[in-house]
């Protein structure tokens, strides 16, 4: 057989290559047929999810009080990338809440960046993905269902506060930071 | 083809002079050889059938049509057309903040989405001059480097099942390149909570620390992955069948690459040793002790070999930064807690980083606010793309899949 | 002459039912070789219901026509492709006197038929009107008839072996411990080995399916078939496939020979077939595919001269009286 741009080894010293190379690979997917498939037979097997997955989008209620976490901010809708979060706001007297949560999760791009600046960790991801439907409209979540879904899904460990203390740096470091800097903004 | 050109390539006579030969461009190019639009069946047998490999196939790797100019099974010129992928992403780096666009920047380059996200971030850092803490570099060095092995895993895979067939051996291959890039995939699971398209770094720093225990799994996983390409290589390195495909196939001289402006494996696989993890190291690189695979033949061969040697080195890097992982924050600055928390001051810079497919970078112009005046993207795979017209023409139609393939272009990171 | 209608028909239909069931047995052998399960959940638990409901669904798709297709080629080539490849079975014995059409020139019977199905690609190509289509069915020809010379050198090593062409005194020659063909020193293992590459080759199988290519030329020469024609040809491709199998497993592992009553001969013949048929998946799921062009040199340079030594050296074996004759 030829070999483009090298001289050939030979007939029979090329012809022992290649069985010793059809001998190898054979050898490699015939040792595989014994080994376990590593099929997952999902959905009869359920999925392990991680503790951060990044799921569906839920409302959270506070744990104590009962009350929606959420006061209508608006933080999760400007820095949606997609723009898919739209509220309102309906101002209360103590507190504040959203007159009206939307959100367009056929156009989600599943970024968690609303989790990470809600102040209140209202917004969270759950740990699910499963939300197939034959019906577009049904994945434009209005507040009910996202406050449902919140109820009946386990959330991700990720929440607004939890991502920022996470990444925020220590005060020491911060302050030098600053004063390195000058006037940077944060 | 429109039926003009259909009806043009088969009449004698071709079509009308000055006219434009597809869809308004222009029918010759400066130094590619002009495929002539016409079939000649004259005496001397000069019989050419203009064949599309459209943008939709199965190794297309994408979406990309290229119209070759076969002679028999010998393809005598190419023409490329990308753009079906474009999805203005210069315009949406105008639109959204520093804060909202890391988490677009992975959807250029999809499958090595986070150096893909690290060109852009380091770009805004490089002109804002923000400090990046060394963990956070470490960080980001762990995850470029486990990505290039995932990237490599599927480079792997999809080019055996190019040249192997979907139904054949190179399924096969395929298939235990998945298994492995599944594996590595969970550790980005278990990491960021995204499989494939992460949002891992802000401007300052990462967006996520690791989890508890994900180190273990982590040195468990490499420890998988190493011994699963020595299997791959068994089936591979000295396999006659795929060493006529590849070698003498596709060759890019030394000078081309350099004239053309490939980077990445092509560019190492030629003969130049040209690592932007050695040359410019960034994020830390300069920490870590790695070789920088070079081979000398140029052709899909070489190129092999240069990935699976880095396949090898990203493991030894992986295993390096798990070892001298310092402790400290993660980020310079605090968590994004609104969108236009990030504001850069006036200034432009460039910032390249190694992707997997070769130079990834991000011009960005600054202005102030928080927002980037301009960012200009270059796609390692759209260079890299460049040099197909030189190479294809003389192989036959099978070696076009293969010099593809070996090229390992993703059109994300080529139509933007 | 009702006797050999009412034969003909049991035949076909059970070769159309062992088709049917192959075709599982290679997907879930092929998933076993790469780490995953292969057909599940239709036919719970192992994917039995599978080939029914593919030849369910394969029955019931829109018959596509292109436009412009040549109208009488395009709808005679499934039935051209798919003739020849059942008409191999009829000579093909499963028991002493269980067969169809056991000839005394059987084998040359099965290897000329079998060469006719290049007819009916070649018309599926053509008929097509699609350039994928042509290129695929050039191709094919090359391949098909390169490698059908070997092909038939080595089979003939059997043939030579035993001095008879009849397929039922093959395998009687194969009587005794060791006697397989197969276990003949030298000559045999190395008849069988160009045997089991020729299939390959004859077959379409990778490495040497560049007809098909899915990565390149999607489907080949039916890729413009659909439905029921598109059926035919499967089935063709693999009766013919399992065709070779028992050529194989008769030519060289023994027919019908087995331990056991006499009526556990066919069971062992089927058995045999079905490890012919596994080793070729086993090598087609091994492998990437070569270009054409190595495919014809692997063939003219390597195996043609090297069957025909092959048989020159069995011919000289059995002259000085290592023959199994009859």
């Amino acid at each position: 057989m030829e070999r483009n741009g090298r001289p050939a080894a030979g007939f029979w010293g090329e012809l022992g290559q290649l069985t010793r190379a059809v001998g190898r690979a054979m050898g490699v997917t015939f040792r595989n047929l014994f080994r376990k498939p590593v099929t997952v037979m999902y959905p009869d097997t359920p999925r392990v999810y991680p503790d951060r997955f990044r799921g569906v989008l839920a409302l959270t209620y506070d744990r104590e009080t009962g009350e929606e976490n959420c006061i209508g901010c608006r933080l999760c809708e400007y820095i949606c990338p997609p723009q898919v979060i739209k509220v309102e706001m309906l101002k209360g007297e103590k507190r504040n809440y959203a007159k009206s949560f939307s959100l367009e999760l056929y156009a989600c791009e599943f970024c968690e960046l609303c989790v990470q600046v809600c102040p209140t960790d209202a917004i969270v991801m759950l740990k699910t993905f499963e939300l197939a439907t034959t019906d577009r409209r049904e994945l434009l979540l209005d507040k009910d269902r996202l406050h449902a879904l919140g109820v009946q899904h386990e959330p991700s460990w990720a929440t607004g506060n939890r991502l920022r203390d996470m990444q925020a740096p220590p005060k020491a470091a911060r302050a030098e930071a600053k004063d390195a800097r000058g006037d940077g903004k944060e | 083809m429109t039926d003009r050109e259909q009806r043009a390539a088969v009449l004698p006579g071709g079509v009308a002079a000055g006219a434009p030969a597809r869809d308004g461009v222009p029918a010759t190019r400066d130094g590619v050889a002009a495929a002539p639009r016409t079939i000649e069946i004259g005496y001397g047998g000069n019989e050419r059938l203009m064949m599309n490999m459209g943008p939709q196939h199965p190794s297309a790797h994408g979406v990309f049509r290229a119209i070759l100019t076969l002679e028999g099974e010998t393809v005598v010129a190419v023409d490329a057309v990308i753009g079906y992928l474009h999805r203005c992403h210069e315009k949406l780096g105008e639109t959204l903040t520093y804060v909202q666009y890391p988490t677009i920047a992975s959807k250029t380059d999809y499958v090595a989405a986070m150096t893909a996200e690290l060109a852009y971030v380091a770009a805004v850092e490089k002109v804002g001059k923000v400090e990046v803490p060394k963990r956070a570099q470490y960080l980001r060095v762990l995850v470029a480097e486990l990505q290039r092995i995932a990237s490599h895993c599927l480079w792997l895979g999809t080019w055996c099942m190019d040249m192997g067939g979907a139904l054949g051996g190179g399924a096969t291959i395929f298939l235990y390149c998945m298994r492995e890039r599944e594996a590595i995939l969970d550790l980005f699971e278990a990491l960021t909570g995204a499989r494939l398209l992460y949002g891992f770094h802000q401007v300052g720093g990462t967006r996520y620390d690791l989890p508890a225990g994900w180190t273990e799994k982590c040195r468990a996983t490499i420890d998988v992955v190493e011994r699963r390409i020595d299997e791959y290589e068994a089936m591979l390195e000295d396999n006659a069948f795929f060493l006529v495909r590849t070698r003498g196939v596709g060759v890019i001289s030394r000078e081309l690459a350099q004239e053309v402006g490939v980077s990445g494996p092509l560019i190492r696989g030629s003969g130049v040793a040209y690592d932007i993890r050695r040359h410019e190291p960034y994020s830390s690189y300069e920490d870590f002790q790695f070789t920088v695979p070079v081979e000398t033949a140029g052709d899909c061969h070489a190129r092999y070999r240069v990935r699976m040697q880095e396949f090898r080195q990203s493991i030894r890097i992986v295993r390096q930064v798990l070892d001298g992982l310092p402790e400290g924050p993660i980020s310079s600055r605090p968590g994004v807690k609104s969108v236009g928390q990030v504001r850069i001051p006036k200034g432009e810079g460039y910032a390249r980083v190694e992707g997997a497919r070769g130079e990834v970078g991000c011009y960005i112009v600054a202005d102030g606010g928080p927002k980037p005046y301009r960012m200009k993207w270059r796609g390692a795979s759209f260079s890299n793309l460049a040099v197909l017209p030189h190479i294809i023409p003389g192989h036959k139609v099978a070696d076009v899949v293969a010099i593809m393939g070996s090229v390992d272009p993703v059109f994300g990171e080529v139509d933007r | 002459m009702t006797g050999h209608l009412v034969a003909a028909f049991v035949l076909l239909n059970a070769i159309i039912l062992v088709v049917t069931y192959i075709t599982l047995l290679e997907r879930k052998f092929a998933a076993r070789m790469q780490s995953r399960v292969g057909p599940y959940y239709v036919g719970w638990p192992h994917g039995w219901l599978q080939p029914i409901a593919d030849a369910l669904k394969l029955m019931l798709k829109e018959d596509v026509v292109p436009a412009p297709s040549d109208r009488w080629v395009y709808n005679l080539a499934p039935v051209v492709f798919l003739v020849p490849c059942l008409l191999i079975f009829a000579t093909i014995p499963f028991a002493p006197d269980l067969g169809l059409a056991d000839l005394n020139i059987g084998v040359l019977f099965f290897l000329a038929v079998s060469a006719l199905e290049i007819v009916g690609l070649f018309m599926g190509g053509w008929g097509s009107n699609n350039k994928y289509a042509l290129l695929s069915a050039m191709r094919a020809v090359n391949q098909i008839i390169s490698y059908d010379l070997p092909f038939i050198f080595a089979a003939l090593v059997p043939v030579v072996l035993t001095g008879s062409m009849q397929m039922s005194a093959i395998v009687a020659a194969q009587e005794g411990l060791g006697g397989w063909f197969v276990l003949y020193p030298v000559i045999g293992q190395l008849a069988f080995v160009a045997f089991v590459i020729a299939t390959l080759a004859a077959e379409n199988r990778v490495p040497f399916d560049i007809l098909e290519a899915e990565s390149e030329l999607v489907a080949g020469f039916r890729v413009e078939y659909s439905g029921m024609k598109f059926a035919l040809i499967q089935l063709g491709e693999y009766a013919h496939m399992l065709g070779t199998s028992f050529l194989g497993a008769l030519l060289f592992l023994g027919g019908w020979l087995g331990p056991g009553p006499a009526w556990l001969g066919p069971v062992w013949f089927l058995l045999k077939a079905v490890v012919v048929f596994l080793l070729v998946t086993w090598v087609r799921w091994s492998f990437v595919r070569i270009r054409v062009d190595q495919i014809l040199a692997i063939s003219w340079k390597l195996l043609l001269p090297a069957t025909v030594v092959l048989l020159m050296a069995t011919a000289l074996v059995v002259a000085l009286g290592g023959g199994r004759g009859a």
